[in-house]
């Protein structure tokens, strides 16, 4: 038992792969907690940076600069009575939010974190993702149903018509990049670990591939992505001036919370598969224009840099905390936290971690922008009208990602024809 | 002017712009919003708030006890109270009720002092648990909140 655990530690595959049940275990711990910590940091994250865009300061009062607003609204909401309709239908209310976590959570199993942290690489990954992703939406059509009452049910028919169509296109440029995935090799790969392995092998993010192809598929992805997850502009099932909350109106405390959850993680699910597609995974940054040794151990100093940059911000704005009694208690506590941040950021410069963490940094790293992305276009665009939605969604990015696609096979025909002719 | 419309559109520029304007003003130094108890606002001096008689720099107060101000306000709501000198010949002033409840801070009775006597100061934290409170009398108008007054 020991042995076999200590046995994967000199392996390098996932512990999916290897067949290690402790270390699956483990890593699947590690990322629902991860995940779950990402969410509630988002959560903060979100209503300062909203606050800013819109010239607010956003939550202050609990916590340095409002740091503990997210574990208080979560308390608030467990704590808070769990109503359910007197005419819902009981066991399709209780069921439609743990069905949306479910499927929320399920995508992780295959994103990899890097080309070892992953917690199993599936050889139909992309397809298993999108498929679990899309499952989605009976939960949300499940809610709206159980709940017995009108906008629950209009919000979860819009929501279900959206992500539908949406799914689509989305769908048709994720087909582009399994295609780019065969140029290389011969043969392409629905493994998300593979997809990264044949960017690493191709020296080119699939952006940047076939140049404006990769770089339009993504474009239509990171539109299609934020329709998919019913986030703003395209929060239509949740238009508060129309459907009060849309599929959400009848859930409350825990049940919502849950919901909350899931939309969270599905957003960081669908940005890991942006990530992990077009823009090389866990791979670093520059690797054809800052290569050798020397680079490779510069980028792989950046994730500690990172944390003890972080710290430093910490302790500067703990020298700028008001010096009153009401605030002592934040300031040591921003102080603690710049420590533990420091100390992670020195444990992070050790050669034998940062090896190991750098390409979780970078993974972290490009699926954050992605969420800031989400927010931005949150705080920046009005909300569309559902025609104006359903146009987007079938007039001009499904035929857009279908022309991705045509050109992404004819492009790939045409190099391989001339690699034949070469040779 | 259609086609360089239609390439922006294409390349949405309109929206990138968009993002720009909200992505320029995350700078926190434009922020506008005080926290209040630990900022204290910047009140104007036109400001009309907490009811003060004033007083010279003798300390004596201004107030001639006209009751000008009682006759202005349209609520009716200040009640001048005072007793003739025997002496002097002169009005002194005895009481001054102001019910602060009632009052909608136009402004009139100041308006309508000879003497600049009555000021509504700037002085803006007023509220209180119970109704009798607001019932201001002479020693609250001398000595109430000292807000900085304002010359017309």
């Amino acid at each position: 038992m020991i042995q076999s655990i200590l046995r994967y530690l000199h392996s390098d595959v996932t512990p999916g792969v290897a067949g290690n049940l402790f270390w699956v275990v483990v890593y699947v711990l590690l990322v629902f907690a991860g995940i779950s910590v990402g969410v509630i940091f988002m959560n903060w994250f979100e209503r300062k940076i909203m606050a800013h865009m819109q010239v607010r300061m956003g939550p202050m009062r609990v916590g340095p600069h409002g740091l503990l607003q997210p574990i208080a609204d979560a308390l608030k909401l467990i704590i808070k009575e769990d109503l359910m309709p007197a005419n819902a239908d009981k066991i399709v209310f209780w069921f439609a939010p743990v069905c949306v976590v479910m499927t929320a959570f399920c995508g992780f199993i295959v994103v990899p974190f890097g080309p070892t942290h992953a917690i199993t690489d599936m050889n139909i990954g992309v397809l298993f993702m999108l498929g679990v992703s899309s499952l989605g939406v009976l939960g949300v059509i499940m809610a709206g149903w159980a709940s017995n009452s009108h906008y629950p049910l209009m919000g979860s028919l819009r929501s279900g018509a959206q992500m539908v169509s949406y799914e689509i296109a989305m769908s048709m440029t994720v087909v582009s990049a399994v295609m780019m995935t065969s140029m290389a090799t011969g043969t392409g790969t629905l493994s998300m670990i593979g997809i990264v392995q044949a960017q690493l092998q191709q020296h080119t993010w699939f952006a940047f591939s076939f140049f404006p192809v990769g770089l339009t598929a993504l474009g239509v992805f990171s539109i299609a992505m934020v329709a998919e997850t019913n986030r703003a502009p395209f929060d239509l099932p949740e238009a508060e001036s129309e459907l009060v909350a849309g599929f959400l109106t009848e859930y409350s405390g825990f049940r919502w919370s849950l919901f909350f959850l899931a939309e969270y993680a599905g957003m960081i699910a669908v940005s890991s598969i942006a990530t992990t597609l077009w823009l090389g995974g866990w791979l670093r940054p520059f690797p054809n224009l800052l290569g050798g040794k020397n680079w490779d151990t510069a980028f792989s100093l950046v994730p500690g840099i990172t944390f003890v940059a972080l710290a430093a911000l910490c302790l500067f704005y703990f020298t700028r905390m008001p010096s009153i009694r009401a605030m002592r208690a934040d300031a040591r506590g921003l102080a603690a936290f710049g420590g533990v941040l420091g100390v992670i950021g020195i444990v992070m410069l050790l050669p034998g971690v940062r090896v190991r963490v750098q390409d979780i940094y970078w993974f972290t790293l490009k699926v954050g922008f992605f969420m800031y992305l989400y927010i931005w276009y949150r705080t920046t665009f009005p909300r569309y009208r559902f025609d104006q939605l359903m146009k987007i969604g079938w007039k001009v990015l499904l035929p857009i990602s279908i022309g991705v696609v045509i050109m992404t096979a004819l492009i790939g025909v045409r190099q391989e024809l001339l690699a034949l002719v070469w040779r | 002017m259609k086609i360089i419309e239609m390439v922006r559109r294409f390349l949405l520029i309109d929206l990138l712009e968009g993002m720009w304007v909200t992505f320029r003003h995350q700078n926190p130094s434009d922020l506008v919003t005080e926290q209040y108890p630990m900022n204290r606002p910047e009140i104007s001096d036109r400001f009309r708030g907490q009811p003060r008689l004033v007083k010279d720099e003798n300390g004596k107060l201004l107030c001639t006890a006209c009751g000008a101000c009682a006759l202005a306000c349209p609520e009716k709501l200040i009640k001048v109270g005072s007793l003739r000198d025997p002496e002097t010949k002169k009005k002194v002033l005895t009481d001054f009720d102001f019910d602060l409840g009632r009052c909608m801070f136009c402004g009139l009775c100041e308006e309508a002092c000879p003497s600049n006597a009555l000021n509504l100061s700037s002085g803006y934290e007023l509220a209180l648990y119970t109704r009798e409170g607001l019932e201001l009398g002479k020693d609250q108008l001398e000595n109430g909140i000292q807000g900085k007054v304002y010359d017309k």
